[in-house]
């Protein structure tokens, strides 16, 4: 059994960006156009979701990159349940490691007031 | 099949000739060697002062053609057509002079010849406006055989061609004549135009690689070599849509700072690796440094450097023990500790 990656900030934002439209291909490029992050941290992070079966990869249909007059490009996608599981992941990264404790409030003001 | 051991092209042309009847003598005893020899006279003679291309005199494609011919087994009427078979359309010989010298065999597997590229330029022309006329198979299955064999040496020496006609004669070749080479039962031709054309598609002939690219693929070497390939070919696809040097430099420095972790990544189903991987890279690295000397070695000791740093600072970063320990400085230093975002709001 492949453990899931850990959620760093970047796997996150990567996941976010493909849950945004989790049916289409994102090639390495545009991820790190959508997520601001430099193209080091983007493929460790798609080869790793790739490794444990959350995205799968797909080299370019030849009639596409051709009537473009480029080289075939990478794509990558949700597998079928992998979309699922990415959302399961961020929600429980998001869960907060510690609860704050009651009656230990915030002293923001603002915060305070629209929290009562 | 094997290369027809043709002569190079700067053989004069009586070595092209005798290279060519050596192998037509050799795949079928029974050849009419003097038709051969006149059929090469004259395309010599009407071809004479064109180049193919490569730069190469344009005689040696209907001799490659008809060395191609020849090792199949083809009959003479086959080779002297091969030979022959673009003097009609692009020198001043005429249909009524060939047919005149070489009889209406020859004259007919020409005009046949012709008439198919004649038609698949027109099916080329109105491609996309959904009255593409069907090419008809000629009546004789030698022309077909004749225009698979023709198109095999063009695609053999297709990186001559700009990138534009590459991908056209690539896509026409997977589309037409592989089929049509299967239908004809030359496996080995149909396997081999396959190749080319897949390969032309894929990557090749593609534009010279910048020094990004090099970088690049002198980075990917620390990678499983399994998949070496695959990661390369990605990284200069999206090289390719970069349009600024400056864009280009920056994706590639970044993954080459990345890399340590994607191998590191690619390499954990073998656990022991996982810890050794940097070091392994860093001693190689710096032993080619060594042996190279001078100031390459400087360079690549220095992204050697780099790399490792890459590696340690993504290290720590993500190892919990390594995180704890840093605390414990902090601690001891009497700081607070680094607070990292941990996590963003569910989307």
């Amino acid at each position: 059994m492949v453990q899931a990656p850990r959620m760093t900030l970047p796997t996150q934002l990567v996941l976010r960006v493909m849950l945004a439209d989790p049916a289409s291909e994102y090639y390495g490029l545009q991820l790190c156009d959508e997520t601001g992050l430099p193209s080091g941290t983007i493929y460790p992070i798609v080869a790793r979701l790739e490794q444990i079966g959350w995205v799968e990869s797909k080299w370019e249909d030849p009639t596409r990159h051709i009537t473009q007059g480029r080289p075939r490009r990478r794509y990558y996608r949700f597998t079928e349940d992998g979309a699922e599981r990415a959302r399961d992941a961020l929600a429980r990264a998001y869960r907060p490691k510690k609860q704050p404790r009651p009656g230990i409030g915030i002293s923001w003001p603002g915060l305070t007031r629209m929290s009562s | 099949m094997n290369l027809p051991s043709l002569p190079p092209a700067s053989a004069g042309g009586d070595d092209i000739l005798a290279g060519l009847l050596r192998l037509v003598a050799g795949a079928r005893p029974d050849v009419d060697t003097q038709l051969i020899k006149k059929a090469y006279a004259v395309a010599a003679r009407m071809h004479q002062g064109q180049n193919r291309m490569s730069g190469d005199p344009y005689i040696t494609h209907p001799v490659a053609v008809a060395a191609i011919l020849a090792e199949i087994g083809a009959d003479d009427p086959t080779l002297c057509a091969a030979l022959l078979h673009d003097v009609v359309a692009d020198t001043p010989y005429t249909l009524g002079e060939l047919e005149s010298e070489f009889g209406s065999e020859v004259a007919g597997l020409v005009d046949g010849a012709m008439a198919l590229d004649a038609a698949a330029r027109e099916q080329q022309a109105a491609a996309g406006t959904g009255r593409a006329p069907a090419i008809t198979a000629p009546d004789d299955e030698r022309i077909l055989v004749i225009k698979v064999a023709d198109r095999l040496h063009n695609m053999r020496t297709l990186r001559h061609l700009p990138r534009a006609k590459q991908v056209e004669k690539s896509r026409q070749t997977l589309e037409v004549l592989v089929p049509a080479a299967r239908a004809l039962r030359l496996p080995a031709i149909s396997s081999e135009l396959e190749k080319l054309a897949s390969a032309a598609l894929a990557h090749g002939g593609g534009p010279p690689p910048t020094a990004s690219g090099r970088l690049l693929a002198f980075a990917a070497t620390v990678l499983p070599a399994p998949v070496r390939a695959r990661w390369r070919e990605e990284w200069l696809a999206e090289l390719h849509v970069l349009r600024t040097r400056r864009s280009r430099i920056t994706f590639a420095a970044q993954i080459v700072l990345g890399i340590g972790q994607l191998a590191v990544t690619l390499y954990r189903p073998a656990a022991a690796l996982r810890r050794a991987s940097s070091a392994v890279f860093a001693a190689a690295v710096t032993v080619s440094g060594l042996v190279v000397g001078g100031w390459t070695a400087t360079a690549v000791i220095g992204a050697a450097a780099l790399a490792v740093l890459a590696t340690l600072i993504w290290v720590l970063h993500n190892d919990a023990r390594t995180r704890r320990f840093t605390r414990l400085i902090c601690a001891l230093r009497g700081v607070p500790p680094p607070r990292r975002l941990r996590s963003l709001p569910p989307p």
